[in-house]
């Protein structure tokens, strides 16, 4: 019967999913309908007679029919099948005129190339013969892929195409030779010294456009050659707001490690003396003056050093984040200590952006605030947690907060932990109460109102609040082992109420390691706790009988305690838990050996006899085996030995050293020569920027009629004037002079405070108040 | 030790996922991602797997134009869209129902614009430029409607349909609102930090111009202010929610929505307001009061009722989060003075308007 029933119910099972499949067949079926009309999505189809359908559409005359082949295969290999039959086919139109179909044969030898060596190297004519076309696109495209082609035996060829390309007058071909550097290298090491010497020559471009390629060149091929970069540091620096944001991340790393080993050390003091520094700065009320103290008393800059911060700081206006935290890395690093200042703002607003992003940057932050915590204390609120933020951002908020936590800040502070405290998030709240804890251990000075702030947490409807104040509160009470009697007696009476076994447990602690203070209470603590003893959970017996234990060896001659341990003893002695068991063995021995020799219960009077004279040393000694000093264990905040890493690397996120990365080198003791920046390479940069650029820090190759004519005053002065702009512009338009003062009267912008209130009903203006001139 | 670390962001319901074998800034790879996700969007409309999908070959191309051996390469979108035509619906239209594709009638005319991100040879027959000052108001409030931090960030968001090479010079009547900026990277840093304008040649289409923080004092109050009261009793509670207005100039306040979460526990509710509606999500738990539009001067909005919970005390502490814009204002009151084009003979028809938001804007209970 039974198996028949069992037998019924597989039977109905299978029919569920089977239904369950069909259906779904379905509706995957009306989709691609759906969709086939308008959409790629029918490529993803791969029926085998689709497949060998691709062979003949790749060798169709019609470019149509061979996009429709290309498609299908680049959708099989997104879906991670294999394709690499179709090599012979698909190369074969690698010279097609058609420039989309040529970009997805790209797409597709770029994948299979290493596969099928042989046939690849059949289209490295058709790219030789692409770097001499007179589009820029395909000469550059034609470098990209053929460099990407990772055949050993082409490295000769891709280096006489980089060679080729080096030399090209558009800066986007000479940047994808840059980049082909590093792929030339990877597939051939051996041709390093030639590629060395390509780097070196391109290093002479003045064009912006292409320095950043370089410079990843450089750091991929030879970042140990910092020798090459001194005649080109100057110009490095002030290209760098030119430079594309990837290439300015780039430059920036190889400046700071070129720094680091060419000046000297702004802050010559030891990091000692820096933090008694950063604490007479919290101190005094004005910030300003010290840091002013300091720049006077701190050794005067190398002009370079300086030319290098200076070019940086602009930057921290950056849109990428990328770029802020790559000057932030560079003032942390190079600066002397008052210019650092600068820098809180900026990463504060990086606060704002994705999450992923915030993450990096908090963690960031946070390696900063333990070294100084003066760069964020003015930013406190911007810490404060939001209820959206996810946990990974929380828990480095708080910390971020309980870091830079000083006398001025701390009310605030603790008010808004408390806050968080109320949360329903369990976790949060417990996390919120460790970060004050931390704060009072950070300063003892507050300890006092940190520690009442967590007494009033002892009232919380919150089982976790509760228990996780109570824990550190014993945390903080351990610190100071003096004058605690109050609030342990408050904990006392609180305990009642308190159900969680590890706060129990740290009250009874406290109470056993401090009772010569408590001498009239602790016994009756001792007494409460014998009377619940069988319904408490396991660490709170284990405690129980720790404080019996403490009692006794404190009062060895009051009956009544004895008596109570030894009834606790003899209900531990049948614990379920042989943790229990065991500690109440030992401690029975430990304590209660003349005892015994009383009851002789059990035991041999032979052997009492026989330890009597280890008992004795062990009594006298009892006070220090169970009363000895515990230290307090330490608050270590989780981004400890984050420092040890350069600010902005994967490392410090991750908190470990991952492949790749190098520590920042030493400064050097003694002041490098620094004549070898004395270049030409500078000056031709700012002539050629001059030459060709309208403003201080503006793009370049901007030549146009209008342009061209003022942009000969301006290079007189390097610094740009708007007045001189003007002037330039209407002697040279004399005629237009009074139409271009005119015309921005004109475009003054009415704004629409006047017209919205008049008009406030009308919805159309209301929403698109576009004022017309 | 692990070979690979896998950097990742979660945009649009989708991971973006990239392996990392070598140290490398962290930074530099979100920022590209993200990037890489904001060019999806502006070709495809929306990114989702479907999407991603149906236009793999788009998107296979632009993976490869915008990185090369794992650095970036093109990022810019109007320098990529001179490479890749974005895939319109008209686009595909024609294709398929005339039975021709677009393919080959648009090759690269491979003159590169030398400025990385505006197309060269732009053309319009109308020459426009708006700009949209969008401020946002983050802010922390206590339950006793107390400040406990604000701040105000705002965006000047461009869309910029002008020929040819045009270089624009933007002012502002009151600069010193605007502190801590950022910047497009075609805005002149040093100009700003000298005469605090705006110079700039503008990228082709919508970009983000430039972003700020508005320097207000700190205690400025908030245009709008939400004052909860909750009791929690047994096994349920009462609330009383009220907005009011303030200090928006006489601007009323639009799309106002507010959430107010309860407990897990919390098994019905029973509420009146006297304006909008309100919901009990009974899957989140929470309550959604669309109030939509509230004019200054009229009575105070309320939201008041109680809830049942099948817990003894039902957990209290939550974060009511508060939507709303208000059109037309910008609380930092910017205001854009002129703008100046050079380079260029024509004139623009300009426009310039602004609106003020919500960004997280949360009320502690």
């Amino acid at each position: 019967m039974s198996d028949y029933l069992y037998k019924a119910a597989a039977f109905a099972q299978n029919a569920a999913k089977l239904s369950k499949k069909v259906s779904e067949g379905i509706v995957e079926n009306a989709r691609e309908f759906g969709l086939e009309a308008t959409s790629s999505g029918h490529y993803f189809e791969t029926s085998e007679e689709k497949i060998r359908d691709i062979r003949r559409q790749l060798d169709s005359r019609h470019d149509r029919e061979k996009m429709d082949g290309l498609k299908r295969l680049i959708a099989m290999i997104s879906k991670g099948r294999n394709v690499s039959e179709f090599f012979p086919d698909v190369v074969k139109n690698v010279a097609s005129q058609n420039i989309e179909i040529r970009k997805l044969v790209y797409i597709y030898i770029l994948r299979y190339a290493e596969q099928e060596p042989d046939l690849a190297l059949l289209s490295i004519n058709t790219f030789q013969k692409d770097l001499t076309d007179q589009n820029q696109l395909i000469r550059a495209m034609a470098l990209r892929v053929m460099s990407g082609i990772r055949v050993p035996v082409i490295s000769p060829i891709v280096l006489l195409a980089i060679k080729k390309c080096m030399t090209d007058l558009s800066p986007y071909v000479r940047k994808t030779a840059a980049t082909a550097i590093p792929k030339c290298y990877s597939l051939d090491p051996t041709q390093k010294d030639s590629l060395v010497e390509i780097i070196t020559t391109l290093l002479n471009d003045n064009s912006s456009f292409t320095i950043g390629s370089v410079i990843m060149a450089f750091n991929e091929v030879c970042p140990e050659r910092l020798d090459l970069i001194h005649p080109h540091y100057r110009k490095l620096c002030r290209m760098l707001v030119d430079a594309d944001e990837w290439g300015q991340i780039v430059i920036m790393g190889l400046l700071l490690r070129y720094a680091r080993t060419q000046f000297l050390n702004p802050n010559p003091e030891s990091p000692r003396s820096d933090t008694q520094k950063k604490k007479k700065a919290f101190y005094s009320d004005e910030d300003s003056d010290n840091s002013q103290e300091f720049y006077d008393s701190s050794y005067i800059l190398d002009p370079d050093h300086e030319l290098l911060l200076r070019s940086c700081s602009s930057l921290l206006q950056s849109r990428n984040s990328g770029v802020v935290l790559s000057v932030v890395k560079i003032y942390y690093h190079l600066a002397p200590n008052a210019e650092a200042y600068k820098l809180g703002r900026p990463l504060v607003r990086l606060l704002r952006t994705h999450r992923e992003i915030q993450h990096v940057v908090l963690a960031n932050i946070a390696t900063m605030a333990t070294q100084r915590p003066y760069l964020f204390e003015q930013h406190l609120q911007q810490f404060f947690v939001l209820s959206t933020d996810p946990s990974f951002i929380r828990n480095l908020k708080m910390e971020i907060m309980t870091l830079i936590a000083n006398e001025n800040n701390i009310t605030l502070l603790l008010r808004e932990l408390q806050e968080y405290v109320k949360s329903p998030d369990k976790g949060f709240a417990t996390t919120a109460i460790q970060a004050i804890g931390r704060c009072a251990i950070e300063m003892p000075d507050m300890a006092d109102s940190c520690l009442n702030g967590l007494m009033k947490l002892l009232w919380s409807r919150n089982d976790s609040v509760v228990a996780e104040s109570v824990v550190v509160i014993k945390r903080l009470l351990q610190l100071r082992p003096q004058d605690n009697a109050d609030l342990i007696i408050q904990l006392i009476k609180s305990m009642e109420q308190i159900n969680v076994p590890r706060a129990r447990a740290s009250i009874l602690w406290l109470v056993g390691q401090y009772s010569e203070n408590l001498v009239k209470i602790a016994p009756d603590v001792l007494r409460k706790a014998a009377k619940t003893f069988p319904n408490e959970a396991d660490i709170v017996k284990l405690q129980t009988l720790n404080l019996g234990a403490k009692l006794v060896s404190f009062h060895p001659n009051n009956p009544t305690i004895k008596l109570l341990f030894q009834y606790i003893l003899n209900l531990a002695r049948y614990d379920l838990d042989y943790d229990i068991r065991d500690r109440a063995r030992l401690l029975r021995g430990l304590i209660l050996l003349d005892g015994n020799k009383e009851n002789s219960n059990y035991g041999e009077e032979n052997l009492e006899e026989k330890n009597e004279s280890k008992s004795a040393i062990l009594t006298d000694n009892l006070k220090k085996i169970l009363l000895g000093e515990k230290e307090a264990p330490i608050e270590e905040s989780p981004s400890v030995g984050r420092d040890r890493f350069i600010i902005g690397s994967m490392s410090l996120v991750l908190n470990h050293s991952i492949p790749g990365y190098e520590a920042l080198p030493d400064w050097p003791s003694e002041k490098p020569d620094g004549s070898f920046r004395d270049s030409s390479q500078d000056e031709s940069y700012k002539r050629s920027k001059a030459a060709k650029s309208l403003s201080s820090d503006s793009y370049e190759h901007y030549s146009t009629p209008v342009f061209s004519a003022y942009e000969k005053n301006k290079t007189k002065t390097d610094n740009y004037n708007l007045d001189s702009f003007y002037d330039s512009a209407d002697s040279l338009e004399g005629g237009e002079k009074q139409g271009l003062t005119k015309a921005s009267e004109e475009d003054t912008f009415e704004e629409d405070s006047s017209e919205g209130t008049s008009e406030d009903d009308d919805e159309r203006t209301g929403v698109n108040n576009n004022t017309k001139t | 030790m692990p070979k690979y670390q896998l950097v990742h962001v979660y945009r649009s319901g989708l991971t973006f996922l990239s392996p990392i074998s070598n140290e490398v800034d962290p930074l530099m790879v979100l920022e590209f991602q993200h990037r890489i996700v904001d060019i999806l969007i502006e070709y495809l409309g929306e990114v989702s797997e479907a999407t991603i999908k149906d236009n793999f070959d788009v998107v296979y191309q632009l993976l490869e134009e915008m990185m090369d051996y794992g650095y970036p390469l093109t990022t810019e979108p109007n320098a990529l869209k001179e490479m890749i035509v974005p895939p319109t619906i008209i686009n595909k239209v024609i294709s398929q129902v005339a039975g021709v594709t677009n393919v080959g009638n648009y090759i690269p005319n491979g003159a590169l614009s030398s400025i990385p991100w505006r197309k060269a040879g732009v053309k319009y027959t109308n020459n426009e430029i708006y700009f949209d000052i969008v401020e946002e108001i983050d802010a922390i409030v206590d339950s006793n409607g107390a400040i406990v931090s604000s701040e105000t960030h705002g965006f000047i968001q461009a869309n910029c349909r002008l020929s040819g090479m045009p270089d624009l010079t933007l002012s502002f009547l009151n600069p010193r609102v605007l502190d801590d900026c950022s910047f497009h990277p075609c805005v002149r840093y040093n100009k700003f930090e000298n005469e605090r304008v705006l110079s700039f040649v503008p990228p082709d289409g919508h970009f983000k111009l430039m972003s700020y923080r508005v320097n207000l004092p700190r205690n400025q109050i908030l245009p709008i202010n939400v004052k909860p009261q909750i009791h929690i009793g047994n096994t349920g509670g009462k609330f009383d929610i009220s907005i009011t207005i303030r200090n928006t100039d006489g601007k009323s306040v639009e799309k106002v929505l507010l959430v107010f979460p309860l407990g897990k526990s919390v098994l019905n509710v029973n509420a009146t307001c006297n304006l909008g509606s309100y919901m009990f999500d009974h899957v989140a738990k929470c309550i959604r009061w669309d109030l939509g539009k509230i004019t200054p001067k009229e009575k105070t909005p309320a939201l008041s009722g109680n809830f049942t919970s099948s817990e003894q005390t039902p957990e209290s502490g939550h974060t009511i989060t508060l939507d709303f814009q208000i059109n037309m204002y910008a609380l930092s009151g910017l205001k854009v003075d002129s703008l100046k084009i050079y380079n260029e003979g024509y004139k623009p028809y300009k426009g310039v308007r602004s609106l003020t938001k919500a960004g997280k804007f949360q009320i502690r209970t």
